[in-house]
């Protein structure tokens, strides 16, 4: 393997980390691969793209909350920087909460150079609207969530609504992550969205859980951007009752699987509800082998 | 560098099992010094074989492999043919028959299907080692249908010692799961409530919904365990692996079931929950409040 590919199967290692993992996955990968510049410069990619699908969470420089960097918060750079500023200006991120911008650190996950930004003053009393029903959504159903609602640029009826809660528990060998997002369009009268979970349970194994669920419906006449306060709070029942009736949904699936599946697979003891009597498997057989002269293996035993 | 190793394995504990095959192979092409370290500690997904001479199936793994050949616990042929693979002494080869056959009954009547194989090694200092491989796949009938793979490796090391042996077993079970219904479920249960008459509402956005996902469950667990049992005769070597073997799968299909189906669905809930959050603090809120005013 030339020097590009073992950076590229690194690269891949990555973006498989499980939640809160990343720094694990990328020691690991350092030892694998034994040049730490190579490493450095030739992983930044799949950090990024690891950490803005992943939903990573930033502290807002002076600010006391967090905000999430994923693709919806990238600020797009003016344009001006040229050659050595493009890596950094594609690492600044927005916090629409706090109306403030950051350069993000796809590596320590520290953010910096904090400066004030102006939001699109034609969707962003909506988009203040959908951000307060969705940190009352928040802390209504999540333990431990950051949301963020970004304007789609250019448009003053799309937003993006994310949201992530993390578990780590090391100590016990586990952790978990929840991320779903939701795109709604008053143009069009769509709320469309996914869920996507992850949990990693490792004491003694590795076991993990991953599920997918899109997402798509149509979108009650009432909530249009005239609605105010109360357009926004209808849109996140929507996701409240989306996510609940998910949740419910998987619980019924864990049953089914424990049931059926699990079940179908091993049973827990045999059809005679007792253990096997080994020295009657063996007579048995070692009977019938010698009254059949000519058994599968060819030979009598 | 036993560094490196122990490194590459921290990482196949982390990474997906589901990606267990590729991820495995992308190392070995990494760092092809240490593929034989890595392929001998890594648990792969058992493949399965069909023997030439019998018709019959058996399983594929590091342990029946020589070069790019697997062995037969059948015919006691490699697969591609191979002119001098290593094969077990004749007293062995015995015993891995008659191993074979029983495992072959334990297999019918705890998995009611799958397949079996049993393989035994010669070791140095006289004893012997072997591994007992079962796999059991459940393929849906239909879309809708859960599927899943069930894979157990049990190696063990035998050692004699007069009229007893020592056992030493190593087990890793690989399980995993799919079901893609988990996405439409609520919205079956919805519509049969609009046929009812009530949330017609609702009805009509149900109907308006598109909805699709997949529920992976998957991952691999492995215990150790280390027993003596009475010797007889060679055959006393079979009824006592298969005796520690029966036990130490339903250990381990209880300790399974307990985190696949309890552990992750846990910590699901732990980070959403189904009930308003805000309304139980409510009322917590309210109860420290009438117990103030009761105590006044």
């Amino acid at each position: 393997m030339d020097p590009a590919e073992r950076i590229e199967a690194a690269s891949k290692f990555l973006l498989q980390s499980p939640p809160g993992e990343i720094n694990d996955v990328l020691n690991d990968v350092r030892n694998i691969i034994s040049d730490d510049d190579s490493l450095q410069a030739g992983v930044l990619p799949a950090l990024r793209e690891y950490n803005t699908t992943q939903f990573t969470t930033a502290e807002v420089p002076g600010h006391q909350h967090q905000s999430i960097v994923s693709e919806a918060a990238r600020v797009e750079s003016s344009g001006d920087g040229e050659g050595e500023d493009e890596a950094a200006s594609q690492d600044r991120y927005w916090d629409p909460r706090s109306r403030t911008s950051f350069r993000f650190d796809h590596l320590s996950l520290e953010s910096s150079e904090p400066e004030p930004i102006e939001p699109d003053s034609e969707s962003e009393p909506f988009r203040v609207a959908l951000e307060t029903a969705s940190l009352q959504y928040l802390q209504a159903h999540y333990h431990d969530g950051v949301t963020s609602v970004f304007p789609v640029a250019g448009s003053s009826t799309r937003f993006i609504i994310q949201i992530v809660a993390n578990k780590y528990n090391p100590t016990n060998f586990w952790s978990g992550r929840w991320r779903s997002e939701y795109t709604l369009d008053l143009a069009a009268q769509t709320l469309t969205g996914k869920i996507l979970l992850s949990v990693h349970y490792y004491e003694q194994g590795n076991v993990q859980l991953s599920t997918t669920h899109a997402v798509s419906l149509a979108l009650p006449p009432a909530i249009a951007v005239s609605g105010g306060a109360g357009a926004a709070a209808k849109a996140l029942a929507l996701v409240e009752a989306e996510e609940s009736r998910y949740q419910a949904g998987l619980a019924d699936a864990y049953a089914e699987m424990g049931e059926k599946t699990f079940k179908g697979l091993r049973r827990a003891l045999p059809m005679t509800r007792s253990k096997l009597d080994w020295d009657r498997v063996l007579g048995y057989k070692l009977g019938q082998e010698l009254t059949n002269s000519k058994g599968v293996f060819g030979q009598p035993a | 560098m036993g560094d490196l190793v122990d490194s590459m394995l921290d990482l196949m504990r982390r990474l997906p099992p589901t990606h267990v095959e590729e991820n495995v192979a992308s190392l070995v092409a990494m760092c092809p010094d240490y593929a034989d370290d890595l392929l001998g500690s890594v648990d792969q997904p058992l493949k399965v074989l069909t023997d030439r001479a019998t018709g019959k199936e058996y399983l594929a793994c590091d342990y029946n492999r020589d070069g790019d050949s697997y062995r037969s616990p059948w015919s006691n042929e490699y697969d591609p043919p191979l002119e001098d693979g290593t094969v077990p002494s004749p007293k062995l080869r015995k015993l891995e028959i008659t191993a074979n056959e029983a495992f072959d009954t334990y297999r019918e009547m705890y998995y009611e299907g799958g397949v079996s194989s049993v393989f035994l090694w010669d070791l140095d200092d006289g004893g012997f080692a072997g591994v007992v491989l079962l796999k059991k796949t459940l393929t849906p009938q239909s879309p809708g249908e859960p599927s899943g793979s069930w894979d157990s490796i049990h190696v063990f090391e035998a050692a004699e010692r007069g009229r007893q042996a020592h056992y030493k077993l190593t087990s890793t079970i690989m399980l995993q799961m799919v079901d893609r219904s988990a996405s439409t479920r609520g919205s079956k249960e919805e519509s049969a409530l609009g046929k009812g008459g009530r949330l017609v509402s609702e009805k009509a956005e149900a109907d308006n919904a598109k909805r699709d996902g997949e529920v992976t469950l998957s991952g691999s667990m492995t215990r150790q365990g280390e027993q003596d049992f009475p010797l007889q005769d060679q055959a006393s070597h079979i009824t006592n692996t298969g005796k520690m073997i029966e036990e130490m799968e339903i250990k381990m299909r209880n300790l399974l079931q307990e985190v696949y189906f309890g552990k992750t669905r846990d910590v699901v809930f732990d980070l959403r929950s189904l009930d308003d959050l805000e309304k139980a603090r409510r009322q917590r809120e309210l109860q420290k409040e009438l117990v103030g005013f009761i105590k006044r």
